[in-house]
């Protein structure tokens, strides 16, 4: 126990002695390397601020190189693709960490906007996600910035750049994507045993009324551009940031908000339920007091609706010359 | 008299004349409405594929089919050249040089330019009639007559099938149309002789349209929803046999396809369900002539037998590799922002874009909402034949909704289910307008089926659509003349007077390379004007907008890029005599080649060879793209900065500007007095918009041009 104490206090009196001497290049580098390899291992990429960034990366000595992510994570930033890259970098980050290639002489880095505004000021980043290798020798190069516009920010192709960059090759390990697969097993398995408990009384698959509810559902959310918006991602509504003002309709007809798509959907859904209920007025089952409401209901709600779709449609193209009752 | 002739007829007669009548005004109007940029400019092919199309037809009305089927075409590609018969599908030329041809026997000389360019609005007409026939066996007549008005005048279908947009959609739309009205036809009467037509039809389709994969796919879906919901006879078993059968094989004589309808993968869905129906007929017959317990026993045999022989196959092929179902590819192409994860090529192409719901109202107005109420009138009367309009119109819908383009293949289903709707609203509520009258004659026996104000209703729903159908053929006809009637080969822009001025600059200049320009030179743009240069100034290109080789069109995209002295060693090594480029900054035309250039430089750095080109080096520190003084040397020094603004840093375009200001980038030009070593200037057209450059020979004494 005694022994133990000892050694401690020695060793106390030892790094006391190694601070106060001015440290070497070495030991410096030594340390470093010695304290990456820590944060490294307990998460593969380094969050880095301002100062760690100017320590480990920017500031000389150093024998390893490091790859730098800038980017912007906080959902206010609105970067939509800086999350898609990220999980890239990881993957490649990850498959770095558990690939035989593994030492000390590769860093994977990340930088948000928010905590080293000045990086990217200093580093002349005015866009992000970027990826930028940091090298061990030598000054950094134009092809030292990862070119995204052209490769992408798929992990096999980072990982070729950083083969080039840093004669580092990474066999790109991806958690395999069972997702498809066991979604499809579950529906089959699903739809198989509705079918098996209900095997007596099919009826439900054959009902007409669930399949054409089905595809009008289907065809009003086409219409209304739900597929666009899965494919681009756009926001829910804009705000806009000199005087907050908050628009739920997008100025121009090459782009579309959340708001407003889910606003023309309701629109068409109501017109074709007037449209119905005009429809549904000559249905001999009827009682013949509702069916002036339904007529008329029916009618005010087309006319209306159509023409509420109308003047949402003009305020995204400006110059459209056809208005009906709403302007 | 006229009139007392009319109400001699009888009802029957006066009927189909009314509806002749109607029939025959929607094809006038669906004509005449596609000529706007006719009349505004004069009868021009269209933009770029169509002057390829033009320049086929052409050769095949001159030369004739065996020609034109072995033709190997020298001039384009050059030093590669082309096998045209092989890669294109000729029903669009066949189908243009056959009228040239029947006209000229009847001594009607038309020209072969107005063959081609008045095509696709005659077409459209007969699209028109088409649906009617369709939308006819559908519903009925009346249904029939509202879808031909709208098709007549849809914008999804105008898009593509202006006077002179002479392109493989002008008549594919009617093939597709046409072979789903025989289809229906043959379906409902399960007779061979309409499904040996249906599959004629299917034939002319696949020669016309890469888009027939749609066609042979929605098929087998119709016929496998008809096994599924129990709806399956012999007449669907019939008609779908012959079909396919018939249908397969003519389709493989088109030598573009050749063995694709049994070898690739959209074909399979087709085989796979002709298997099904053998199978399921076989069954059937089974089922008659044995008795149940046998079977049963029976049925479970070859349960048990086929369901081990199928999950045997399917583990061997993928443990020896042939098939992967399990792989996230699979299911990549069900999901459709794949494309835009992993390929961003795809993703910067216009016509591959999602659809917003701005353009749905823009290209089909009421129609979005008419839809859904005809898939509603639909389904509460549901028939064998109308399974199949609802499923092609959800289907279609989808690809829609995904790429922007493929709102063509909609628009006809929207026209037809519209048609379906309108009619309904129309018919019930017609009937209702002379109610008092009919009560006068019956009496008390309708007036359980009659409401309070019934005729007021009545007269409000008809007003109703009356204003309604006016709105859309007035919304039509504006987006036609605004945003679907301009020709692109010849622009035009608004004075500051308000008066129209006509750039004509691109015939000059093709015009000009075809009379000054010995016959065998070769001549180098960017890609998008190889068609063009070809159809119109008859000479050798290096590419064109057939992009099959992407290394040569990434030599181009080089010698572009590239300083003088390297473009020359690559102008001479391709063997280029004139070099065209198409520069707006005296005019404001946006679409140039310096707004291109920025793709020339990609390509071009993405083969080995010209891996030197970088795309960051032609961006300013802080990443733009700038022509000014600001921009990078490196840009200001490449060939295609000096072909565009040779001699231009001394014009003056805009008033209170310097010399050399750019009216598109908005800038004044960063380099402004330089000589060519290289080039010679040969010709600028008058609004400079064309530029043609004649490379230097060797020096004499063989010293370096630079």
């Amino acid at each position: 126990m005694n022994a133990i104490k000892g050694s401690l206090i020695l060793f106390i009196i030892g790094l006391f002695c190694h601070t106060a001497s001015p440290k070497t290049k070495q030991e410096v580098l030594q340390e470093k390397v010695h304290q990456l390899m820590e944060w490294s291992n307990r998460r593969t990429v380094i969050q880095m601020g301002g100062s760690k960034f100017a320590n480990y990366v920017k500031s000389k000595p150093r024998n390893y190189s490091v790859i730098v992510m800038f980017t912007a994570l906080n959902p206010k930033r609105g970067c939509s693709v800086c999350q898609e890259a990220s999980d890239e970098f990881t993957i490649l980050a990850n498959s770095y960490r558990f690939s035989p290639a593994y030492s000390n002489s590769l860093f994977f880095g990340v930088v948000d906007f928010d905590d080293g505004q000045d990086i990217f000021r200093t580093l002349g980043l005015n866009s992000a996600p970027a990826f930028i290798h940091f090298p061990a020798k030598g000054k950094r190069k134009a092809v030292d910035t990862y070119d995204i516009q052209r490769y992408g920010f798929h992990a096999d192709n980072i990982a070729k750049w950083m083969a080039e960059r840093t004669e580092i090759v990474v066999r790109i390990f991806r958690p395999p994507n069972y997702m498809g697969t066991v979604v499809l097993v579950l529906l089959f398995s699903l739809a198989g045993g509705l079918l098996y408990v209900r095997r007596n009384s099919l009826d439900f698959f054959y009902n007409k009324t669930f399949w054409g509810v089905l595809s009008i559902f289907i065809v009003l959310g086409m219409t209304s551009g739900q597929m666009w918006n899965h494919i681009r991602g756009p926001p829910y509504y804009h705000r806009n940031p000199q005087n907050g003002a908050i628009h739920y309709i997008h100025g121009s007809s090459q782009g579309q908000l959340v708001a407003e798509t889910h606003l023309v959907m309701l629109i068409n859904a109501a017109i074709v339920v007037g449209f119905a209920l005009l429809s549904e007025v000559h249905n001999p089952e009827m009682e013949v007091s509702k069916r002036r409401v339904f007529a008329i209901g029916g009618l005010v709600m087309v006319v209306f609706f159509f023409s509420l779709l109308i003047s949402v449609f003009r305020r995204k193209y400006q110059s459209y010359p056809y208005s009906l009752l709403i302007r | 008299m006229g009139r007392m002739a009319f109400l001699k007829m009888s009802a029957d007669k006066q009927d189909t004349l009314l509806k002749m009548l109607v029939l025959a005004v929607c094809c006038i109007l669906s004509f005449s409405v596609r000529l706007f940029s006719v009349l505004r400019f004069e009868s021009v092919i269209h933009e770029f594929d169509p002057y390829f199309n033009y320049r086929t037809t052409r050769y095949l009305a001159e030369k004739g089919f065996y020609d034109f089927h072995n033709w190997f075409d020298d001039t384009a590609w050059y030093p590669l050249g082309r096998i045209i018969g092989g890669t294109i599908y000729p029903g669009l030329m066949v189908t243009a040089a056959a009228f040239y041809n029947v006209l000229h026997y009847f001594n009607i000389t038309i020209d072969i330019r107005n063959m081609c360019v008045f095509l696709a609005p005659m077409f459209s007409s007969f699209t028109t009639i088409v649906t009617y026939h369709l939308t006819k066996q559908l519903s009925n007549s009346g249904a029939g007559l509202v879808a031909a008005a709208f098709m007549s005048v849809v914008p999804g279908y105008i898009s593509r099938s202006v006077a002179g947009s002479y392109d493989n959609e002008g008549i594919a739309i009617f093939c597709m149309l046409f072979t789903y009205t025989l289809w229906i036809k043959s379906v409902k009467t399960g007779s061979v002789f309409w499904a040996v037509l249906c599959s004629v039809a299917y034939f002319y389709m696949v020669s016309s349209w890469g888009g027939y994969v749609f066609l042979i796919n929605l098929i087998p879906i119709h016929v496998l929803a008809c096994i599924v919901t129990g709806r399956y006879s012999h007449k669907i078993y019939v008609a779908y046999t012959t079909v396919y059968s018939v249908g397969t094989i003519l389709s493989m004589q088109i030598s573009f396809v050749g063995f694709q309808p049994v070898q690739t993968s959209e074909h399979m869905g087709a085989l796979g369900v002709f298997g099904l129906c053998q199978i399921v007929s076989f069954i059937n017959f089974l089922c008659a002539r044995l008795s149940s317990a046998h079977f049963a026993i029976l049925w479970q045999t070859m349960l048990y037998i086929v369901g081990t022989i199928f999950i045997g196959a399917v583990g061997f092929l993928t443990l020896s590799g042939k098939i992967a179902p399990w792989t996230g590819r699979f299911y990549s192409l069900l999901d459709p922002s794949y494309a835009k994860n992993n390929i961003p090529i795809i993703a910067s192409v216009s016509e591959h874009q999602p659809t917003t719901w701005s353009s749905f109202y823009f290209d089909l107005q009421m129609l979005v909402f008419m839809f859904p109420v005809g898939l509603y009138v639909c389904f509460k009367n549901l028939k064998d034949y109308n399974l199949f309009i609802i499923l092609y119109g959800v289907t279609s819908m989808y690809f829609a909704a995904v790429m922007v383009r493929l709102m063509l293949v909609l628009a006809p289903v929207m026209c037809i289910l519209a048609g379906i709707g309108v009619n309904h609203v129309l018919t019930t509520y017609m009937k209702n307008l002379d109610s008092v009258a009919q009560k006068d004659k019956k009496g008390r026996t309708k007036s359980d089926n009659s409401y309070p104000m019934r005729n007021e209703v009545a007269t409000g729903v008809v007003v109703m659509m009356t204003i309604f159908l006016s709105l859309f053929a007035s919304h039509s006809v504006w987006v036609t003349s605004e945003a679907y009637s301009s020709p692109s080969i010849v622009l035009s822009a608004r004075g500051g007077d308000g008066g129209r001025i006509i750039f004509d600059d691109f015939r000059e200049a093709y015009y000009w390379l075809r009379h000054n320009t010995p016959e065998n030179s070769k001549v180098m743009s960017w890609w998008d004007y190889g068609y063009q240069i070809t159809a119109m100034a008859n000479r050798t290109i290096l590419v064109d907008n057939n992009t099959w080789n992407n290394t040569h069109i990434s030599r181009v995209g080089q010698a572009m890029a590239s300083t003088e002295d390297k473009a020359y060693e690559i102008m001479r090594e391709l063997d280029v005599d004139y070099v065209l480029v198409i520069f707006g900054g005296l005019t404001g035309y946006s679409s140039d080649d310096i707004n291109k250039f920025l793709w020339m430089v990609r390509i071009g750095g993405s083969t080995d060879r010209g891996a030197h080109i970088k795309e960051s080096d032609y961006y300013t520190p802080s990443g733009e793209f700038r022509v000014d003084s600001e921009g990078s040397q490196v840009l200001q020094n490449c060939m295609m900065y000096k072909m565009c603004y040779y001699r231009f840093g001394q014009v003056y375009t805009e008033q209170n500007k310097p010399t050399g200001y750019d009216r598109v980038r908005n800038a004044e030009i960063g380099n402004k007095d330089f000589e060519l070593d290289v080039l010679d200037e040969a010709y600028t057209t008058e609004h400079w918009i064309v530029r043609i450059y004649k490379v230097k020979d060797l020096d004499n004494r063989g010293n370096p041009r630079t």
